[in-house]
């Protein structure tokens, strides 16, 4: 029966109800887009660094500034708990796939069997395993720190590209370089991988994967005099064995075990950086909400001068309430519960519109927007606590409202 | 059941809006007012003359600049709001001439109002609604809004609100203002039954002296000041 009541006296003005609503509505859809967006990208790239294949990254500064990577990966293969240390060398590349013309294509250079031990669970689905190289150790052109052997010119090339220009398996394909077709080596396609989804829309959605010694000879990068050849990676990803791969310590401990081979290069935990993530999330959720309360305090605004209307267009109503002998904690109570009715719907509605809005971006919206919507997470506490916030600053506002119904003179609101 | 009706009591009351401003106005001038418990007096006058004034002193919905209003030959509480909001709730029971029915409420809930404010309970309050609708014959009409009703069933759902939590004090501001022949007569009617079956204090504002001739004695005032005071040698 209350409700009823409450629904009436709502109706009852209904513009003022309707534009209140609105605009609490209009305030909350902001944070509810930016934390559920935000935190579902933050989620995700926490969740990939956690479940990486690998729990440690070497780096260097510079571009490819790994050197000697093969008999660094080797060397880091002998430390306890070290399953496998990838090197990885990215570089990009022109292809010409035989159509005539050319196409840009990110080229990763790895050693194929390190690099398949280092594949986490999402990467399990792309590639093949074992990735159907004729020379997973990437030992035969690179034999004995020379790039002297013989060249094992097998590619792999990405389901997108290879479905754009109708490359298949047992095709050759002409990398290079430079859009200079002349300069380049004609390679066997060995297979096809797929490409993950990101935030930041499909990675490296031409891609292709050699073994690491030839892209470094391609790209200048092991071509030094011979014998002092400068082997650059820009990373060596290294994967811990059983346990060890989920235990912080041990990952510390073998993070510093490189470290002392390599004291100069960069050397870092997931574990660490999903934590550093973690904290950015949450300094960014802040951030989020900061921007949000401008919005927040504008419809609160908006929902107080709609209560002091109220007041006003109300005279008489609360005229005759007080002449009747109403208590005030009664008429107060009747503003708290108003501002709560318009709030409360306001908010409800804007989680609403909000998750609305994101679920429309990620069916409709273009490239990075619609992937980052898709992988929106609406945690429900988050959500609670946005319309209980709502409620709390909503009541405040009602302090306005009650405290001009309390102060109008009887005699003069019954004229 | 209905609280004893108050002997009422003005002494040297003046009202003053705005005082010491270039607007002052003196809407009260030294009232000196004795209404005995039980009475039913109407107050005439013209148009600014200070009757709603008096009325709202009365009744505690405003408080005197000078002097002392008296219930029973107590001095009642002129700072709280919140003691005189009780004694209102508990005593007193307004009649206005726009009817002032809360518009998002059905008849039965305008009544229930001041049961509501009372914290009666709900089987009570239903119950002590119906009754007085009933009193007032519209038991038909308790689930229609205000703006459902004629003018006339206005007023006597505000009559029924007036009395739902029995008062000894019924303070009435031209009750019958809006209202055609037929409907002031009835409205008459009820205000006339009220006093004499309650043995209410009627205290009632009107500019009609047909109405007024209702009542047993007869105020007039001018100027913020009563002028006249008559009582009907046998009474309405």
């Amino acid at each position: 029966m209350k409700l009823v009541r409450r629904w009436r006296a709502l109706r009852h003005r209904r513009i003022q109800s309707a534009l209140a609503i609105a605009a609490i509505a209009t305030a909350v859809v902001l944070p509810v887009v930016l934390l559920s967006v935000g935190g579902g990208v933050a989620q995700h790239e926490i969740h990939a660094l956690e479940h990486s294949g690998y729990q440690v990254t070497v780096s260097a500064p510079g571009l490819h500034g790994v050197q000697a990577a093969h008999p660094l990966a080797s060397r880091i293969d002998a430390i306890p708990n070290v399953a496998s240390a990838s090197p990885v060398l990215s570089a990009a590349l022109d292809s010409f796939p035989g159509r005539g013309g050319s196409s840009p294509v990110l080229a990763e250079g790895v050693i194929p069997a390190a690099f398949s031990a280092t594949e986490g669970p999402e990467e399990l689905g792309l590639f093949p395993r074992p990735l159907p190289f004729s020379d997973p150790g990437d030992l035969r052109f690179f034999a004995n720190g020379t790039y002297q052997g013989p060249p094992v010119l097998e590619a792999m090339v990405s389901s997108p590209f290879a479905d754009a220009y109708g490359v298949k398996v047992g095709d050759l394909l002409t990398l290079a370089p430079s859009a200079n077709a002349t300069l380049g080596q004609r390679f066997t396609v060995v297979g096809l991988f797929g490409t993950p989804a990101s935030a930041l829309g499909p990675i490296a959605a031409f891609a292709v994967l050699l073994p690491l010694s030839e892209l470094q000879q391609m790209t200048g990068v092991g071509a030094g005099t011979p014998g002092s050849s400068i082997d650059g990676a820009d990373t060596i990803q290294v994967a811990l064995a059983g346990a060890a791969s989920t235990d912080a310590g041990a990952i510390r401990s073998v993070a510093q075990s490189i470290a002392q081979i390599v004291p100069y290069y960069g050397v870092g935990a997931l574990t660490d950086q999903a934590a550093q993530l973690r904290a950015s999330a949450a300094v960014l959720t802040g951030f989020y909400l900061a921007l949000s309360s401008v919005g927040l305090v504008v419809g609160l605004v908006f929902l107080a001068l709609v209560l002091l209307r109220r007041v006003e267009s109300e005279r008489r109503v609360i005229g005759v309430q007080r002449a009747l002998g109403v208590p005030r904690r009664q008429i107060a109570a009747a503003w708290l519960r108003s501002s709560a009715v318009l709030g409360g719907s306001g908010a409800l509605g804007g989680v609403v519109g909000g998750i609305v809005l994101v679920a429309a971006l990620a069916r409709w919206g273009q490239g990075a927007v619609a992937v980052a919507a898709g992988l929106a997470v609406f945690d429900p506490i988050t959500l609670g606590e946005l319309v209980l916030g709502v409620l709390a600053l909503g009541s405040l506002t009602s302090l306005l409202a009650t405290r001009a119904a309390l102060r109008l003179p009887i005699a003069e609101a019954l004229r | 059941m209905t609280s004893s009706p108050p002997r009422l009591e003005l002494l040297g009351v003046s009202r003053t809006y705005a005082p010491g401003r270039p607007e002052e106005v003196r809407a009260l001038n030294r009232i000196d007012l004795s209404i005995g418990a039980g009475s039913f007096v109407s107050v005439e006058g013209p148009s600014g003359c200070g009757k709603t004034t008096l009325l709202n002193l009365l009744g505690l919905l405003d408080v005197p600049t000078v002097g002392e209003v008296r219930w029973d030959g107590r001095p009642l509480p002129n700072r709280r709001e919140s003691e005189r909001a009780a004694l209102r709730l508990e005593r007193v029971g307004f009649i206005f001439q726009r009817f002032y029915l809360v518009p998002t409420m059905t008849a039965r809930e305008n009544v229930e109002l001041p049961l509501r404010a009372a914290r009666r309970p709900a089987a009570e309050r239903c119950e002590r609604a119906d009754e007085l609708l009933r009193e007032v014959g519209l038991t038909e009409r308790r689930d229609a809004f205000p703006h459902e009703l004629s003018g006339g069933e206005e007023q006597r759902v505000a009559i029924a609100r007036s009395m739902a939590n029995r008062p000894g004090l019924l303070l009435a501001d031209e009750p019958t203002g809006e209202l055609d022949s037929t409907n002031t007569e009835s409205i008459l009617d009820l205000l006339t039954r009220a006093h004499r079956d309650r043995h209410l204090t009627v205290v009632l504002v009107t500019h009609n002296p047909k109405v007024a001739a209702r009542a047993q004695r007869h105020l007039t005032m001018r100027d913020g000041r009563i002028v006249g005071d008559a009582t009907d040698p046998i009474g309405a």
